[in-house]
């Protein structure tokens, strides 16, 4: 069947962005990603909505230890409380705007912004001024100009998120059974995980979506994508994913996970037979602590996006976080996680694996980076941005008598969670408020 | 000739081990009282770089940090330490009687017979 | 590696001239895609680093200042890594290397010094890549180098190399080639 070309209205985008996410059908339509409306809308709704990932826990252990990051465009320090609890402020002094901290990250008593002195506390409380008593004459009211909080904070197992929204579902429904999934990596040993020290930044002429679909269920493009670093890293092709016997897409709420049960297919890729070993190694205690189901996932050939734009790859260990630019612009913040618990020299093994696969020098990085950047720059094309782009693989395998939680669909190569994907952020882009967020998981909220 | 003035600071019970509080004084400015490890201290309460109470700031060993600009001073002699603070704390020596602790402080003849 | 001017002994001129000679050369192996024989041009023990560059208060510095050796890195290799990401790019199926990245590799400010040891030279210089890609992708990474180089018969062998680049932020997308 060829491509049929729709006839969109770009000059109002949102009124007819059902005809650029026909999701029943298995297409949407290029102009998704580089539609400029729909990004100003995107940071509204989708960005200063939901729930974003802004730090791990161990990146900022003790009292005002903060490192910066950004929710959507709009730039936060995240802030280490001597209650022990996290704040997130936005980076940016409630008098005249300018951004109180220029750091990446560090320890501190406090912000002092370099305009007019004005100086916070690690609670983001306004403690003073530079010529503090001309404050005083105008009766200015110091406990009322605090740095700005976030709406709410919270973690799962050491993920640290943020929401600016005040009406936002708890970060628990908000994840729902993907937290299930996410203990695979992020719990399968006691003391969690921690990030290896320092954030790698680099720039893609991308749009976001692109890149955390690819994340959210596309094994699909490993085997050809990355044909060249696995014969580099292995010696041999990457793995054949339609071989595997058992592998599963799941999503919920747009997030989306897929996986096969082969433990170490991912960990294999780096070339590094200490890590292999150490996951062999683990995964008894794992399999005692979460299960023999999970216990398969610690390293297998999987990849998960947390929506909108938190990623990770399980094995490789590479976790991300795909910021938003512009309609054809990321920034790409990525950190290496690995077990508190594991032997320094497997966390360096990791350390190193990471950046050898998943960075801008990793050699499976290199081929993803082109391929995304030119899925968007198609799209300043009036007439190629309408065409169909197909996203129909696996329309009829939901899996209803399955004791896995979340929305289940039977194999990896499956576009189903992508579907997924792009349907919640269709939804979010549709919503005014949470409560007209339609509910369309099907799945079990547990496993049994 | 110099005179001592004697003020009531607050009692001993009320100011826990490495605790600061500030005592108001309309007549010679605030005063910072400080337990060091059962020893007590008294400095000015103001920065002497910026307007800010050190009482409100944190003790780490035997320096204060001013909350507002994180410039320390020395308690026991109230030497300014870091950036940006330059200029010296004035000190008050400290005597305790019973469950009170009181500064000592040298009022100028001069200023007296003005006042 | 790095030591203060008055305490590093610099080379002859005609020495210097060996060694900025083969610095180039190296140079113009990668902007030739000549990769095997670029490789064979790296030390057995080569450490070739390229660490992460954190954007960090004065008041808060890393054991370097602005990056640490057990923090993330663009580049933290040994002979066996190098080799692997050569071995990518001569891949029929390095789709994203095909058609050609064209690269041009400049080096300029060249100091070189004695090393602690015989044939052993140390060398500070800065490096500006320029690749281009596509019909009209650029993409230029400037940087400082430090290289300890050894003595190989007529020629030498890179034993250290330390890139370091001013930005925190990549402003591309990768580095497919090498600094």
């Amino acid at each position: 069947m060829g491509n049929m070309i729709k006839t969109i209205d770009v000059t109002d985008s949102l009124t007819n962005l059902k005809d650029a996410c026909d999701l029943e059908n298995g297409r949407i339509s290029g102009k998704i990603f580089y539609d400029k409306t729909i990004y100003e809308q995107e940071l509204e709704k989708v960005f200063a909505r939901c729930w974003l990932f802004v730090a791990h826990e161990s990146q900022i252990p003790k009292t005002g230890d903060y490192i910066t990051t950004t929710m959507g465009e709009d730039e936060v320090i995240v802030i280490r409380q001597k209650s022990g609890g996290i704040k997130v402020f936005l980076n940016a002094c409630p008098h005249r705007g300018n951004k109180v901290c220029f750091a990446e990250s560090g320890s501190t008593r406090g912000f002092i912004c370099n305009y007019h002195g004005w100086s916070f506390n690690v609670e983001g409380n306004l403690v003073g001024q530079h010529e503090s008593g001309v404050y005083e004459d105008s009766d200015f009211d110091k406990s009322q100009w605090g740095l700005k909080e976030v709406a709410k904070v919270d973690s799962w197992k050491g993920l640290v998120f943020a929401t600016f929204d005040p009406e936002s579902p708890s970060l628990q429904e908000y994840l729902g059974p993907m937290t299930w999934y996410l203990d695979a990596l992020f719990d399968n040993q006691e003391g969690g995980t921690e990030f290896v020290g320092g954030c790698i930044r680099s720039t893609y002429e991308c749009n976001w979506k692109i890149a955390a679909e690819n994340f959210v269920g596309d094994i699909l493009h490993a085997g050809w994508t990355h044909d060249s670093a696995a014969r580099a890293m292995l010696g041999g092709a990457v793995a054949k994913v339609s071989d595997f016997e058992e592998s599963y897409s799941v999503n919920w709420n747009g997030h989306g996970y897929e996986f096969a049960l082969d433990t170490v297919g991912n960990v294999a890729v780096l070339g590094e037979s200490a890590l292999n070993k150490y996951l062999h190694t683990i995964k008894p205690s794992v399999a005692e602590r979460l299960g023999d189901f999970r216990s398969n996932m610690i390293g297998s050939v999987s990849s998960c996006t947390i929506f909108p734009n938190f990623s990770f790859l399980p094995g490789q260990n590479t976790v991300r976080v795909w910021q938003p630019r512009g309609p054809n612009k990321i920034e790409l913040f990525t950190w290496v996680v690995v077990n508190k618990s594991a032997p320094e020299e497997v966390k360096e093994k990791w350390r190193k694996g990471a950046m050898m696969t998943f960075s801008p020098t990793g050699v499976f990085e290199m081929d993803d980076g082109e391929n995304w950047e030119y899925c968007t720059k198609t799209a300043r094309g009036r007439v190629t941005s309408q065409q169909d782009l197909f996203v129909g693989l696996g329309m009829d395998t939901l899996l209803t008598d399955t004791p896995l939680p979340a929305n289940v669909y039977e194999g990896q190569l499956n576009e189903a969670n992508s579907r997924a994907f792009y349907q919640y952020w269709f939804d979010m882009l549709n919503a005014k408020s949470w409560s007209e967020v339609p509910d369309r998981n099907l799945g079990k909220k547990e496993a049994e | 000739m110099e005179v001592i003035e004697k003020v009531l600071l607050c009692k001993v019970s009320d100011l826990a081990e490495n605790q600061v509080k500030k005592i108001e004084n309309a007549e010679y400015g605030d005063i910072a009282v400080y337990n060091l490890g059962g020893q007590y201290y008294a400095t000015a309460d103001l920065c002497t770089h910026a307007t800010a109470s050190l009482a409100e700031g944190d003790i780490e060993d035997d320096l204060i940090t001013c909350p507002v600009h994180w410039g320390q001073f020395h308690i026991p002699t109230g030497k300014a330490q870091g950036f940006p603070c330059e200029i010296d704390l004035q000190t008050y020596p400290v005597e305790v009687e019973g469950d009170e602790i009181f500064a000592l402080i040298a009022v100028d003849q001069a200023l007296i017979a003005k006042g | 590696m790095t030591a203060l001017y008055d305490e590093l002994r610099p080379v002859s001129a005609e020495q210097h001239y060996r060694v900025s000679h083969f610095l180039n050369y190296e140079y113009r192996l990668l902007d030739d895609e000549r990769f095997d024989d670029w490789l064979a041009l790296m030390h057995e023990e080569v450490h070739y680093w390229m660490p992460g560059i954190e954007n960090r208060r004065r008041e808060n510095r890393l054991e370097h200042g602005f990056y640490a050796a057990d923090h993330m890195a663009y580049f933290d290799d040994s002979l066996r890594d190098l080799g692997r990401r050569v071995a990518r790019f001569q891949q029929p199926s390095a789709w994203a290397e095909n058609p050609a990245t064209r690269n041009v590799h400049q080096l300029t400010n060249v100091e070189v010094y004695y090393g602690e040891t015989d044939g052993e030279y140390i060398v500070h210089s800065t490096f500006q890549s320029v690749r281009s890609r596509g019909l009209d992708e650029e993409y230029v990474i400037y940087g400082r180098r430090e290289d300890l180089i050894v003595q190989d018969g007529d020629s030498f062998k890179i034993k250290k190399r330390l890139i370091l680049i001013p930005n925190a932020t990549l402003t591309c997308k990768n580095i497919n080639t090498f600094l």
